[in-house]
């Protein structure tokens, strides 16, 4: 009964086919690929101008960039994901198939992290376009890329939990994206000390820290020291929503 | 590991306790002898509320295994636990002597799933949905053999959305048999099917026992059950009722013989029927009467009553005489009108 023609993949081959089956079908969808590519362009742009030209504002202008493409380019869309998939019972099915399940986690969320790249970058080029400055602190910015999407991405897996259908992910997502935004901009303006910095321990907030000390002309052991005090608030977050994850992510609708 | 001990029987007839540890070894023993899946003392609890509570299964290696039972029975909660899916909550489980619970990722290799329902990404065409698992799966098969034996190859390019519930089931199944895997779990395979459907259906299952593939199914259908399993276990409330060979779970239950006659042939009741082995009813309808005997010794109450007709001249109609059915052993069971003697007797 069997024919063996093909040998068995390995788990990174794996990863890839699954995961570029799902990026095929977002490219498929021309609703989500417009909106993935026209409101960051268009929101871009509205802030570039609502928010003047002064190397004062920018800091906040690209704050709140993050923010929205963390929050609603990854979060929102990642939890939307996750729980479409759950819903419809895919993740069962795939679990079945042989590929592992970081590797089916990681294939479903990479359209996601994929629409979050390419906003981060349209937003990059209309910086660019509108004047921003280079920043002094490029370390920063990687930072809040990578630790702002590691905690995207945990606080996604963290957040189906409690999200029985992908229409409420509209909702259950809004209280973090809200807390980041409102974070993410007040770190990005207010001053370096005092009580203030405490803010610092709300979610995402120091995604805000972390883009003014890439644009704030700060350097030196203070801007060192400010980078990797935020990058770890990031992480902590980021392994808190990963331990909730661990511990109580569902694979299928049915129980639960 | 939790540790669990059961009482069982030893080689010189007495009663040994069995821990985890010798349970593993007979299980793998059992394996290499032929089973399959070895369920022992399997629970499973959600808070509270005890889905699954204590049951032992046995699928041998080949056979076609039917699971039984009424809704919330515990059925598909044991499937997902000897899957590796659901999360015991004590026993022991074998699977191809590998327990699914830390063993998931090997077992995929060695076995094949029909989800009950659903799990394919609807915008993915039947030909991309086999490619996709072409990749996934460690199986080896070619998307073209699926597409022909499951008769998908007009349907190549329609997405999974697009499908009827019997095609959907068709693929379902070609996923779980890709690459022919040693043991096949089927989830209720012709739920919703019409009947030239669940024909083509059960000759795929057929053709895997030929290949010497071991199936287990879950059924709400006693004809699948009696068309297809070479052996069944009928559960109720979490627990196994009753385990066997049909014979041997058709043997459990008396069959019997009916007829119709006058009243007046037995004025007293059926008390002026002759000495039969079984025990007989009679239920009054007008002039007449329906009586119903159930019996162990089916032959020679029937000459015993037949005799006894033909002496008096007493008119017989509507005379049918059968072993039980599987439908009557299972409306005991859902009824709790079967014994746990019963069930201990059947179980092997």
């Amino acid at each position: 009964m069997t024919t063996a023609t093909f040998a068995p993949t390995s788990p990174a081959q794996k990863y890839v086919a699954l995961a570029g089956a799902e990026l095929r079908l977002v490219m498929r969808n021309r609703t989500m690929a417009v909106s993935t590519l026209l409101v960051p362009v268009a929101l871009g742009v509205f802030w570039a101008f609502s928010f003047g030209g002064g190397p004062e504002v920018w800091p906040m202008v690209v704050a709140l960039q993050a923010a929205v493409t963390l929050g609603m380019g990854l979060y929102l869309t990642a939890t939307q994901t996750v729980v479409a998939r759950r819903h419809t019972r895919v993740l069962t099915r795939m679990r079945t198939s042989g590929i592992s399940d970081p590797g089916l986690l990681a294939a479903t969320l990479t359209p996601a992290m994929a629409i979050a790249l390419i906003q981060i970058v349209i937003f990059a080029v209309i910086d660019a376009v509108m004047g921003v400055a280079v920043p002094v602190n490029p370390l920063a910015l990687v930072a809040m890329l990578l630790g702002g999407a590691a905690l995207m991405v945990t606080a996604a897996l963290a957040t189906s939990v409690f999200t029985p259908s992908p229409e409420r992910a509209q909702i259950t997502t809004l209280p973090l994206v809200f807390v980041m935004l409102g974070g993410a901009i007040a770190m990005a303006v207010i001053p370096t000390e005092g009580w203030v910095q405490a803010l610092l321990l709300v979610p995402g907030a120091a995604v805000g820290t972390l883009v003014r000390l890439a644009f704030g002309g700060e350097i030196g052991m203070g801007a060192v020291t400010g980078t990797i005090v935020a990058t770890l608030a990031l992480v902590v977050w980021a392994g808190v929503f990963a331990r909730v994850a661990m511990q109580r992510f569902r694979w299928d609708p049915r129980n639960g | 590991m939790m540790v669990m001990t059961t009482d069982a029987p030893g080689p010189d007839g007495t009663v040994v306790a069995m821990t985890e540890t010798t349970m593993q070894a007979a299980g793998n023993a059992a394996t290499t002898r032929g089973s399959a899946v070895e369920v022992r003392g399997l629970r499973v609890a959600y808070g509270e509320f005890e889905a699954v509570r204590g049951i032992d299964l046995t699928v041998r290696t080949g056979e076609v295994f039917a699971l039984l039972g009424t809704n919330g029975a515990g059925k598909t909660t044991t499937l997902e636990v000897i899957e590796g899916f659901g999360r015991r909550t004590g026993g022991d489980v074998s699977v191809l002597g590998l327990d699914p619970a830390t063993h998931r990722n090997e077992l995929s290799r060695r076995m094949g799933v029909q989800l009950q329902e659903g799990g394919f990404i609807d915008e993915l065409t039947v030909g991309e949905t086999l490619q996709l698992w072409q990749k996934l799966s460690d199986r080896t098969d070619r998307v073209e053999r699926l597409l022909d034996r499951f008769e998908l190859t007009r349907r190549r390019d329609v997405p999974a959305s697009k499908l009827s519930g019997g095609e959907k089931r068709r693929l379902d199944l070609a996923l779980a048999v890709w690459g022919s895997p040693e043991l096949v779990i089927l989830d209720e395979p012709t739920t919703g099917l019409d009947p030239e459907s669940r024909t083509r259906t059960w000759d795929a299952i057929q053709e895997l026992q030929e290949a010497g593939r071991t199936v287990l199914l879950t059924t709400h259908y006693l004809e699948e059950a009696e068309a297809l399993a070479d052996r069944v276990a009928i559960m109720h409330e979490g627990r196994v009722a009753v385990q066997g060979t049909l014979a041997e779970i058709l043997a459990t239950r008396p069959a019997g013989f009916s007829a119709t006659l006058p009243a007046a042939a037995i004025p007293s009741g059926p008390t002026d029927l002759p000495q039969l082995v079984g025990e007989p009813s009679a239920q009054a309808r007008g002039e007449a009467v329906h009586v119903t005997v159930r019996t162990a010794e089916l032959q020679a109450d029937l000459t015993t009553f037949l005799t006894w007709a033909a002496e008096r001249g007493v008119p017989l109609t509507d005379l049918r005489a059968a072993p039980a059915s599987l439908a009557e052993i299972y409306h005991s069971v859902r009824e709790g009108a079967l014994s746990a003697a019963t069930t201990s007797e059947v179980t092997r």
